[in-house]
């Protein structure tokens, strides 16, 4: 390990987990739906949680006439993370779902299973029942990340990520089309679907 | 940071949130109170949330006649903790409550409040009300900490410290006696009531 110390001078712009979920129909063609959940415990913006789903992530449609929709009990959080964060991230940056997505106000939230094996998030709004599940967990690892390597290419990064074998997102009971598959992350070859943990996001002390 | 690689070669142990407060009467004195909060998501013993609370840590008696209590939702990961964490270390294990420790099943857990100002955790069991209030914090801080500033010095940690200067522990409505003192960690000096997020603690010794 080099240059390693104890106090990272930088600013901490939110904590909290970050579990994602990415399919796709074809594996060399584009993603065909994306799933992304904030549990947020420190940020500018209070706590907050939020589920961001993209049955269509090209097509600028919401929620009845397309499954693109944020459930959050936060709105100013989900409006911070949208902008700062997650426009950034590869995989959603430049995605018209984003734009068209509807916002719908928490009704209830839970999450089940143990992260060992199967692992659920689960989230409701008005008219709308949501599942994120996770199966075929790996062990968990501890990452920390530069910008150089960072979803957003500006923090510094820390996570405890568990890879998916398999995982699927659904809505009223309805599972979206797609299947987990790999990518390149971290310098190596890596599930779509993820648990992250622990994850605090820093900005470096410029 | 940062390490050679993004991935670290440790294993993890547990990762959560884990915070604390440790009040004397006495800057010079024993511990008056002490409350240690954890909310697991991942350990070898599954998810959960425990808390430690020394209702009188001189003494070596539990309930009912003092509240020197293991709360738990799971009571694997308590004990997992309380061998593996807690007991390792001093300021708790040196105690004499802690060989009193007992275990008592929670019935509700929640946070409650802003993580920038005022944060509480609540917590409920059979004949216990407990409400932990951080207020008056400081600005968060991530630290990435070799085991030789860890407690215990066998695992290295990382976490996000939010600096409290007004705690309280709030026991069946009766305010526990003590104020936090002055504390120093990793080079800041800081005081014994902190909030503790995204805490993961990593075994080295098989990197």
């Amino acid at each position: 390990m080099t240059d390693r110390i104890p106090v990272n001078p930088g600013t901490v712009e939110w904590c909290g987990d970050n579990p994602g979920i990415y399919l796709k129909q074809d594996p060399e063609g584009d993603w065909s739906s994306l799933a992304v959940y904030f549990r947020v415990t420190l940020s500018p913006h209070g706590r907050g949680h939020i589920m961001l789903l993209l049955e269509q992530p090209d097509s600028a449609a919401g929620f009845p006439d397309a499954n693109n929709l944020c459930i959050t009990d936060n709105d100013a959080l989900t409006d911070y993370l949208l902008d700062d964060f997650i426009r950034y991230f590869p995989t959603f940056r430049g995605r018209a779902g984003i734009d068209g997505m509807s916002r719908l106000p928490m009704k209830s939230r839970r999450c089940e299973g143990d992260m060992k094996s199967v692992y659920r998030e689960l989230m409701s709004a008005d008219g709308v029942e949501c599942c994120l599940e996770w199966r075929r967990l790996g062990e968990p690892f501890a990452v920390e990340v530069t910008p150089k390597d960072c979803a957003t290419g500006a923090h510094d990064m820390y996570s405890v990520f568990f890879e998916a074998g398999d995982a699927s997102i659904s809505v009223n009971g309805v599972s979206f089309d797609g299947r987990v598959t790999d990518r390149l992350f971290f310098g190596q070859t890596m599930s779509t679907a993820f648990l992250a943990v622990s994850e605090t996001w820093v900005r470096p002390r410029s | 940071m940062p390490l050679e690689s993004p991935i670290h070669p440790g294993r993890v142990v547990w990762t959560g949130e884990n915070p604390g407060i440790l009040l004397k009467e006495d800057p010079d004195g024993p511990l008056s109170a002490v409350a240690l909060f954890f909310r697991i998501a991942w350990s070898p013993a599954g998810r959960g949330t425990v808390l430690m609370l020394y209702e009188d840590p001189g003494s070596a008696a539990s309930l009912p006649d003092a509240a020197n209590v293991l709360l738990s939702d799971n009571r694997e990961l308590a004990e997992f903790l309380r061998l593996n964490f807690i007991a390792k270390l001093a300021a708790f294990a040196d105690a004499p409550a802690f060989s009193a420790l007992t275990h008592v099943a929670i019935t509700e857990a929640w946070p409650e409040g802003d993580s920038n100002s005022c944060y509480r955790e609540q917590v409920r069991a059979d004949g216990l009300e407990i409400t932990l209030t951080w207020d008056d914090l400081g600005a968060p801080v991530a630290l990435e900490l070799p085991a030789e500033l860890t407690g215990g010095k066998e695992h290295e940690a990382y976490n996000v410290l939010v600096e409290c200067r007004r705690p309280e522990i709030r026991l069946n409505g009766r305010i526990l006696p003590g104020k936090p003192g002055p504390r120093v960690q990793a080079g800041i000096e800081t005081t014994s009531a902190f909030l503790y997020f995204s805490e993961s603690w990593i075994d080295p010794a098989t990197a």
